[in-house]
């Protein structure tokens, strides 16, 4: 988990870095008058590497993802549970009292 | 509802504290979560973190569930002597407290005495009428009596307010059941599988109240129901298995003066029969030829 956060916040970092590149570029080209017609090479390479890292974290970082299909393995119901509010005490197991003395002791 | 996940976690918790590992305290919230009926091993292993004051103080005002939990195991073991000093040290925490009269009310039905049980819920009842649980304490007590039809009677009346019960649904499902009043059962199934339908061993139970009561129609729902389950637990479930084996054997039967229009095809029995072989060959390799013999002697 530690890898990941640091991978994802080195991710966000590049991207921030990307968006005040761009701002920066924007500002030259206003100076120089020039149309604005993309960011430069390197940004879209900066952007697309802040992508990939943010993503990859993203993806990481909250861990295993759980099943949601009802039938899979792990999610699949075996058996119902077992109706508590009606037990009775009246069952055959009065026949068999547990072997060992079970007391409270307080 | 108990998943496969929390089935196998249970059996390893259970494994580890009876052979001496820690982690009973996860135990018996695991058995308090999921709600299964473990008595004789909740009482042992509860007594011997409520015996030690270490362990005791360690939980914190958890406690209190703690020994309510032992205290109804305890009734259920027949050990009365435990649940009625957890019950009197639950008084002296809670006084005046409903859930602890409850408490008292099952011990006297765990001891017989019917009549003092009736009283105490009567008089729990009196301060709050719409009481969920004393209700159903109520129709416990009438089906340990004997009294199924006055259990049902209870019942259907509880069922009238609280309509949203599936517990109780389920309870008089399985009574109608014991009584072989399967036409009343499968009224119950089908309110529980309208309120979850995601729970496929209602569908199955459900198929197999229709496969009694026979008839072609009830056989080819029944049919349905056993593939529904199939596919809500991903072919895992045996029985779901062997049902559609059955319906289609019992259909083919009860069609054979018909007319060629309505034969189905056999590719669900089948597919049934090759996923119940494959299923044994894994499981229980010996019993493999008693399964084959079985499943050729169905008529198709």
């Amino acid at each position: 988990m530690g890898l990941g956060f640091i991978v994802g916040v080195f991710g966000v970092l590049i991207l921030s870095h990307a968006a005040y590149s761009t701002i920066q570029y924007r500002g030259l080209l206003k100076i120089m008058e020039e149309e604005f017609s993309g960011p430069p090479m390197n940004v879209v390479l900066e952007l697309l590497l802040g992508f990939v890292f943010c993503i990859w974290a993203a993806l990481t970082v909250p861990g295993n993802f759980h099943s949601i299909h009802p039938d899979s393995e792990e999610n699949r119901i075996v058996s119902l549970s077992a109706n508590l509010d009606f037990m009775i005490f009246n069952h055959r197991a009065k026949a068999f009292p547990l072997e060992i003395e079970m007391k409270l002791k307080h | 509802m108990v998943s496969k996940t929390e089935e196998t976690q249970l059996n390893r918790l259970e494994n580890q504290v009876d052979n001496g590992g820690g982690g009973v305290w996860e135990y018996l919230c695991l058995v308090r979560k999921l709600n299964v009926r473990r008595s004789e091993k909740v009482l042992k292993h509860g007594l011997s973190i409520l015996n030690d004051h270490k362990k005791r103080s360690a939980l914190g005002h958890e406690e209190w569930t703690l020994y309510e939990q032992v205290a109804i195991a305890a009734m259920d073991c027949q050990c009365l002597d435990v649940a009625k000093d957890c019950i009197k040290v639950l008084q002296k925490k809670f006084p005046e407290s409903k859930r602890v009269g409850r408490l008292e009310g099952m011990l006297l039905e765990a001891k017989g005495s019917w009549a003092e049980a009736e009283k105490v819920y009567s008089s729990l009842l009196e301060d709050n009428p719409l009481d969920q649980v004393v209700h159903k304490r109520k129709v416990a007590m009438a089906k340990a009596q004997g009294n199924i039809s006055g259990a049902i009677e209870w019942l259907n009346k509880y069922l009238e307010i609280f309509m949203a019960d599936h517990d109780a649904w389920r309870e008089l499902a399985e009574i109608y059941v014991s009584l072989q009043m399967y036409k009343q059962a499968a009224f119950c199934y089908e309110e529980l599988i309208l309120s979850q339908s995601t729970v496929p061993l209602y569908h199955l139970a459900y198929a197999d109240v229709l496969y009694t009561i026979g008839g072609l129609e009830n056989l080819q729902t029944a049919k349905k129901y056993y593939a529904s389950t199939i596919d809500l637990t991903g072919g895992k479930n045996t029985r779901a298995l062997l049902g559609i084996c059955l319906c289609t054997s019992a259909i083919a039967q009860l069609s054979k003066g018909r007319n060629k229009e309505d034969k189905e095809s056999p590719e669900l029995h089948t597919l049934a029969a090759t996923a119940l072989e494959k299923d044994y060959k894994q499981k229980a390799a010996d019993k493999l030829g008693l399964l084959t013999s079985a499943l050729k002697s169905l008529k198709i």
